[in-house]
């Protein structure tokens, strides 16, 4: 008997978290031919586990190889839904830059906060890694994003993040754009420093500032 | 107090738990600094490809300037995977050298090179230990540093295609291990006949910042443990960041002491040490990124003070010392351990 969109949703979910690529594929699949809502799939569906992942990585149930088996999962998913989606019904999405700062070329933290970010449905612009501040400042612009996310890895780069912000007032767009920066060398303390708007521990607290910051 | 030990002594009786006039200061990561390059005249980055300078920076820097118990060679951990095939990008005075290019992809078979020793930077860092162990072995301990065997393998492939095939293809990934333990090994037995005393293994990627306990436990540890068997000197074994849940597992490895960051819970580790009977000297676990970079010579002599009391066995930084660290703070690790 054909399942139900919850019932599928719940199902991708679940593969999702039990990094199923396979499984996905197949879910997608049967979303698809079910002319089911695949917007929703994606939210309700590869989202939610995708969080679910994100929650016991936090709880460090899961680690960075089981974050990556589970976003190539969700992938996948997109890839299959992706063409399906209304484009009514996928509204306004709200641009987030996501890089590692110059000199630094740590870009696991920030392929996982592009992951959640993007799980979330925002509309992540990657700028890639060792990004210099006029880049990320640029970039921002060009494309209307109202986040920069900023990642550092080492101690020997992380100053560089103060200079993308004094560049972001240099060019009077204090407020304009929001920057939240992250890392294993940062601290909250670095940040309220260096003039950050927020400081984000892991890719999980990513989403929850992005979706305070823009009220959605 | 005057010291009434050299750090040689000191060291090696701190290693067996054995009394000291004060405690042992090393740095079991790389501890050049550009203040330090500037105090003896040897700088990045010529001094990762010549011999002599590599030994008068680690040499003269760690043992005469720093005042260090141990002194070690190199500065990076990418010197097996350029030896193995990788494209090193150089990191110029300011950075370390990294990968710009892995030379294998998990598909390939991988094939140790006969030539090993005369491959790269192999050759410059196993002189620099012989040129220091003729001029500072009688003083101090003197250290080759190698990766771990999980961390080399990673670097022959690319840590996310690495990781992705632990759980796709795990039988792809052994003859990348074992040619990490292989060049490790390699590595290690050439500093030993070039005088070291000591080996450092830095099994960055073998973190739980990375892998999950088991992880550890199947594709990292065992290979830890035969290396230290094999290499049959003092091994210090340094793993990067979290770690409780494997302190017992690394115990095991029959390292000479375990060298780790702020995130373990030291006396957590100690206590479980205790109960099992186990005498591992816990070596750490002053912040690299923190206290020891921006904190003042006093907060040091303090964090110094407080890793004591925490039950740390040999002050050192938690990790690689950030080459931006004040000298006056890296001296100050010394001046702490010699109030306490
Ligand atoms: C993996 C790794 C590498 C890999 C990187 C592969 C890659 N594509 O990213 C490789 C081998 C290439 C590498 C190279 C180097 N590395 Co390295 N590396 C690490 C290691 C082991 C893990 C980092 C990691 O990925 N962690 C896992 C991720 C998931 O955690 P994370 O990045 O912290 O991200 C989480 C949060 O911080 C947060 N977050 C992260 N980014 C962002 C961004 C935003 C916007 C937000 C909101 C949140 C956020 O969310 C994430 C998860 O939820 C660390 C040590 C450690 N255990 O931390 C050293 C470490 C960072 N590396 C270090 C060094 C020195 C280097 C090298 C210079 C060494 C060398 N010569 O080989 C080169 C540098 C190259 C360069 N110029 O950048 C040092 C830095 C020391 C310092 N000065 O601070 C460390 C600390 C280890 C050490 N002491 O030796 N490294
Ligand atoms: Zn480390």
């Amino acid at each position: 008997m054909a399942k139900s969109a919850e019932e599928l949703n719940k199902a991708l979910a679940d593969a999702v978290v039990d990094m199923d690529e396979d499984l996905v594929a197949d879910l997608a699949n049967e979303v698809v031919d079910n002319g089911y809502d695949a917007l929703n799939a994606i939210d309700q569906g590869l989202a939610k586990g995708m969080d679910e992942a994100g929650k016991l990585f936090e709880e460090e149930e899961y680690f960075v190889p089981e974050l990556l088996m589970c976003s190539d999962a969700v992938n996948t998913g997109i890839d299959i839904l992706k063409p399906h989606i209304h484009m009514e019904a996928a509204g306004e999405k709200h641009k987030i830059v996501v890089g590692v700062i110059e000199g630094d070329t740590h870009d696991i933290g920030k392929n996982l906060v592009k992951v959640m970010l993007s799980s979330a449905n925002f509309d992540v612009i990657d700028a890639g890694r060792d990004v210099p501040p006029a880049v990320f400042v640029d970039t921002a612009v060009k494309e209307g994003a109202q986040i920069i996310m900023i990642a550092a890895l080492m101690t020997t780069t992380m100053d560089k993040i103060g200079d993308t912000i004094n560049l972001i007032k240099e060019r009077g767009l204090e407020g304009k754009i929001k920057v939240v920066i992250g890392g294993a060398p940062i601290s909250p303390a670095f940040a309220k420093k260096v003039g950050a708007d927020a400081y984000s521990i892991n890719a999980n607290a990513a989403v929850r500032i992005a979706r305070e910051m823009l009220n959605c | 107090m005057s010291d009434t030990m050299t750090g040689r002594e000191r060291l090696l009786k701190a290693l067996k738990g054995e009394p000291t006039d004060r405690p042992s200061v090393i740095s079991a990561c790389q501890y050049a600094t550009y203040e330090l390059m500037d105090a003896v005249g040897a700088s990045w980055p010529e001094a990762h490809r010549d011999a002599e300078l590599m030994a008068t920076l680690s040499g003269k820097g760690g043992a005469e300037v720093i005042g260090l118990d141990a002194i070690r060679a190199p500065y990076c951990q990418t010197i097996e995977a350029e030896a193995l095939g990788a494209k090193i990008k150089s990191g110029g005075k300011t950075h370390i050298p990294s990968i710009a290019e892995h030379p294998y992809k998990v598909d390939d078979v991988p094939e140790f090179p006969d030539d090993f020793l005369t491959r790269g930077r192999v050759p410059v860092a196993v002189k620099a230990v012989s040129l220091m162990k003729e001029k500072y072995g009688d003083q101090v301990l003197v250290m080759g540093g190698i990766g771990g065997p999980f961390s080399i393998a990673n670097s022959l492939i690319g840590i996310t295609p690495f990781l992705k095939a632990m759980f796709k293809t795990p039988d792809k990934i052994q003859p990348f291990l074992e040619m990490g333990y292989q060049a490790a090994l390699t590595f290690g037995k050439a500093y030993i006949e070039a005088g070291a005393d000591a080996i450092v293994i830095e099994d960055m990627m073998a973190s739980l910042d990375m892998i999950s306990p088991k992880n550890y436990r199947q594709l990292a540890q065992p290979y830890e443990k035969k290396l230290i068997a094999d290499l049959g000197v003092p091994v210090i074994l340094h793993i990067c960041g979290k770690l409780d849940k494997v302190m017992l597992d690394i115990a095991d490895t029959g390292c000479a002491g375990i060298s780790v960051e702020s995130a373990v819970n030291i006396p957590a580790a100690k206590a479980a040490y205790k109960e099992k009977g186990i005498r591992l000297p816990i070596i750490g676990d002053i912040s690299p990124s923190g206290v020891l970079l921006n904190g003042t010579p006093d907060e040091i002599k303090d964090a110094v003070h407080d890793a004591l009391a925490r039950g740390v066995d040999i002050i050192s930084p938690g990790c690689a010392a950030a080459p931006s660290t004040p000298l006056a703070n890296l001296k100050a690790m010394v001046e702490g351990a010699k109030d306490a």
